[in-house]
């Protein structure tokens, strides 16, 4: 079986740090992913709005062939990217973080997820982190605009790393309600043209 | 002079704990234990329906989702006055033991096991002879020369790729660390298995919640699990042969690994039974229930002053009224306005940041208080407070710990040593195997009462129009979590989550009484001070969880925990 998973993290509370599991809802409304590119593979898409599962992440990786992660991001620390920027991550750049002292089991984990996974001998051949920069964090606010907007941008980053690495996807014809329940604000779809916007209700 | 050493975990915007220490001639002589994270979460909730908190209240950390939703639901419950029916209490109570024991599980090997097992000196292990020495201690059938030997195996890659990835932090070759190659090898192996164990526990909350993390089948007045003997999609015999074949394999593990690795390594550094004690307050709320009512409990509640057993109170229910009347919260010394201790229901959370000041406010957590003084919460607390009250439960487990550290050490621990660094590790690993035992229990409670024809979930909330308040408890893996809320209007007007690692991370309050994290660290021995190891033995043993979940990848390759010396 050759699996993907796609996974929403961030805390859906904390304004822009919402942005990942936001992302995955929307694509999970708007695609299908029950076709097969060859009749004979056995491939299958997952999408999960993850939280922040910090250590816990290990066991949803493990034994991937494709991990795509969405998340929201620092600046990258060399220019002082705007809001709403997305950046992309390969494992490469997520295993040169140095992870130190854990004090807790709740800081995020990324790189040590994957190093725990390489150490078990099955960590994901694919891994791409669509990272998107986020500029509030407070509770209870929403998404901030520049950030909302970015979601088209990040969905088709997801999209090309699927096709790239030959899993299959339709859109649908109809959309299913999203599930945004954290959101005071409607989200309107619209579907012809992939763009994701929101109004006030 | 004394030195501060300064264990700060700050990135940009994730950090959560953050420990400081003065060291004087080889020892700790002043500690502050510090969350560098804003929690204001609960100000979203005001305005909304009370019958919605805990969707959100289960955001509030990305671990512990389950246990905040169960409090959150218990808080209306108990402004309500509602009954629960017999199957979503079982139901929710085997949430509660399986997100508790994959929690244990993944404390003591992921976060605490390599701050006492030196993985550099596997590759010099024997497997052959560890394999012997592990049948002579358990009769875990994973323990073979072939298993030990893989696990070997996966270290000597890592350390001979030139870099030691997942192992890249710890103190290797520290003074403090003394088990032999053998153990550490064991240890390790086990280490590897948890991973496989702790998940099938959160497949049983996965099967009951319907998915996880954020479980889904909770409802103010029970759960939302249709239970239907011979359908596939409901929760039927195929489901409940699922769990039990589950739990059997996590009970094992919890009860023939965890339990005795942790008797073993208290066996082998037996001094940690006299460090790090700190506060002997300590507080436990009653959980498991049996009934409808909240009336009787599998785990037993109230609490203990200044260690003095003999005098433990009991709390009656998870509300018992001596709980609600005598919990406050200070800020003396944490980032928020307000001049005097309140109540969680006048709770007031306005943040004040001044930057960390260690005479003045130098935390985001609150200092909570029982009667006034600090309290120490979590299995230790549990531990102590069911083996004063001769809870039988408590009692088995606690004494066949007593003496299989006898056994395999020969210094023969008293209850009394349980105020200790050890004493933490040791009373997490008997409240695992009292709540293992406990979760096949109430699997069978659940499967008689629904082979009796109960097919019951849920009672009907009523909201009133007047004003009521409610206290939501629940005995999570870290200790006592209470949500506190106040409705009006059918709507949240207030809302206050006191979480266990508020009580034991919490600042000094205005009388400078030191929180349970700052209390043990005091007195604590440094071998070397730029490696302060012995402090992380001790923070690790209360399995600290910041709560606050804010979560962003930093790509700046910013240190996510440093130890520097000031």
């Amino acid at each position: 079986m050759k699996r993907a998973l796609i996974g929403g993290i961030g805390n859906v509370l904390l304004g822009d740090d919402g942005i990942g599991p936001y992302v995955v809802r929307l694509l999970d409304s708007m695609y299908a992913f029950d076709e097969r590119v060859d009749e004979n593979a056995d491939e299958n898409v997952e999408i999960a709005d993850l939280g922040t599962p910090a250590l816990d992440l290990t066991h949803q990786i493990v034994g991937l062939h494709a991990l795509i992660l969405v998340d929201s991001v620092a600046s990258d620390g060399v220019g002082d990217d705007p809001a709403g920027t997305i950046l992309l991550f390969r494992k490469e750049d997520i295993l040169r973080e140095t992870s130190t002292q854990r004090l807790d089991p709740h800081s995020p984990a990324l790189s040590e997820c994957l190093m725990t996974a390489a150490m078990l001998g099955d960590s994901p051949e694919h891994v791409l982190l669509v990272g998107i920069v986020g500029k509030c964090y407070e509770p209870g606010d929403p998404l901030t605009a520049a950030v909302r907007e970015s979601v088209g941008d990040a969905i088709d980053a997801i999209l090309q790393e699927l096709h790239r690495l030959g899993f299959a996807f339709r859109k649908k014809t109809t959309c299913d309600e999203p599930g945004i329940w954290w959101s005071d604000r409607k989200v309107q779809l619209f579907p012809e043209q992939r763009n994701v916007m929101e109004s006030r209700d | 002079m004394a030195k501060r050493i300064t264990i700060d975990p700050i990135t940009r915007i994730e950090g959560h704990l953050r420990i400081d220490v003065e060291v004087d001639n080889y020892a700790v002589s002043n500690a502050w234990a510090s969350c560098t994270m804003w929690r204001g979460i609960e100000k979203i909730l005001r305005g909304r329906d009370p019958r919605d908190a805990w969707l959100f209240t289960q955001r509030f950390c990305g671990v512990c989702t389950t246990v905040h939703a169960m409090a959150s639901v218990r808080s209306v419950e108990d402004a309500l006055k509602l009954e629960i029916p017999l199957n979503a209490q079982y139901i929710r109570n085997l949430i509660l033991i399986a997100h508790a024991l994959h929690d244990h599980i993944v404390h003591f090997y992921q976060l605490s096991a390599l701050d006492w097992v030196d993985v550099l000196q596997i590759p010099k292990a024997d497997p052959a002879a560890t394999s012997k020495l592990a049948e002579s201690l358990s009769p875990w059938t994973r323990n073979s020369r072939n298993e030990l030997k893989a696990a070997q195996d996966r270290v000597n890659a890592v350390a001979s790729s030139g870099q030691l990835g997942i192992f890249a932090n710890g103190y290797w070759g520290h003074p403090a660390m003394r088990l032999s190659p053998d153990v550490n090898l064991l240890a390790f192996s086990h280490y590897v298995q948890a991973l496989e164990y702790q998940r099938k526990a959160l497949q049983v909350v996965g099967i009951l919640g319907g998915k996880t993390p954020h479980i889904q089948n909770l409802t103010v007045g029970g759960v939302a699990n249709a239970i239907d003997l011979d359908s596939p999609s409901a929760l039927g015999m195929s489901q409940l042969e699922m769990i039990r074949t589950l739990l059997e394999e996590v009970v094992q593990f919890v009860q023939q690994v965890y339990f005795v690795d942790v008797c073993a390594v208290a066996a082998m550094y037996p001094e940690w039974f006299k460090i790090g004690s700190g506060v002997r307050n300590y507080l436990a709320v009653p959980d498991l229930p049996l009934d409808s009512q909240g009336s009787s409990y599998d785990l037993p509640g109230g609490y203990i002053r200044d260690g003095n057993l003999v005098d433990v109170k009991k709390f009656q229910t998870a509300s018992d009224p001596i709980f609600r009347q005598s919990v406050t919260e200070d800020v003396m010394h944490a980032y928020y306005q307000g001049d005097k201790p309140l109540h969680p229901w006048a709770g007031e959370t306005e943040p004040a940041f001044t930057g960390w000041n260690g005479e003045e406010k130098y935390s985001w957590v609150k200092a909570p208080r029982f009667n006034g003084e600090p309290m120490q919460v979590g299995p230790l607390a549990q531990v102590l407070i069911g083996y004063a009250q001769g809870h039988p439960l408590t009692r088995k487990y606690t004494d066949l710990a007593i003496e299989k550290v006898a056994a395999i050490g020969g210094v023969r621990p008293t209850p009394a040593m349980l105020h200790s660094t050890l004493g933490r590790h040791a009373a997490r690993a008997i409240r695992a195997c009292m709540l293992a035992e406990l979760a096949q229990k109430h699997l069978q409670l659940l499967v008689d009462n629904v082979a009796k024809g109960d097919y019951t979930v849920h009672n009907q909330p009523v909201m009133p129009s007047h004003e009521v308040e409610g206290v939501g408890t629940h005995e999570a893996p870290r200790g006592t979590l209470s949500h506190w809320i106040v409705i009006k209007d059918e709507k949240i007007k207030n809302y206050q989550a006191v979480v266990p690692s508020t009580w034991n991370a919490s600042p000094r309050d205005r009388s400078g009484a030191h929180g349970p994290y700052e209390a043990s660290l005091l007195h604590t021995p440094l071998a070397r001070p730029e490696e302060p190891l012995e402090v992380l033995r001790t923070v690790h043993s209360f399995d600290p969880c910041m709560a606050c979940a804010c979560h962003a990848f930093d790509p700046s390759g910013r240190k996510i925990g440093v130890a520097k010396i000031l």
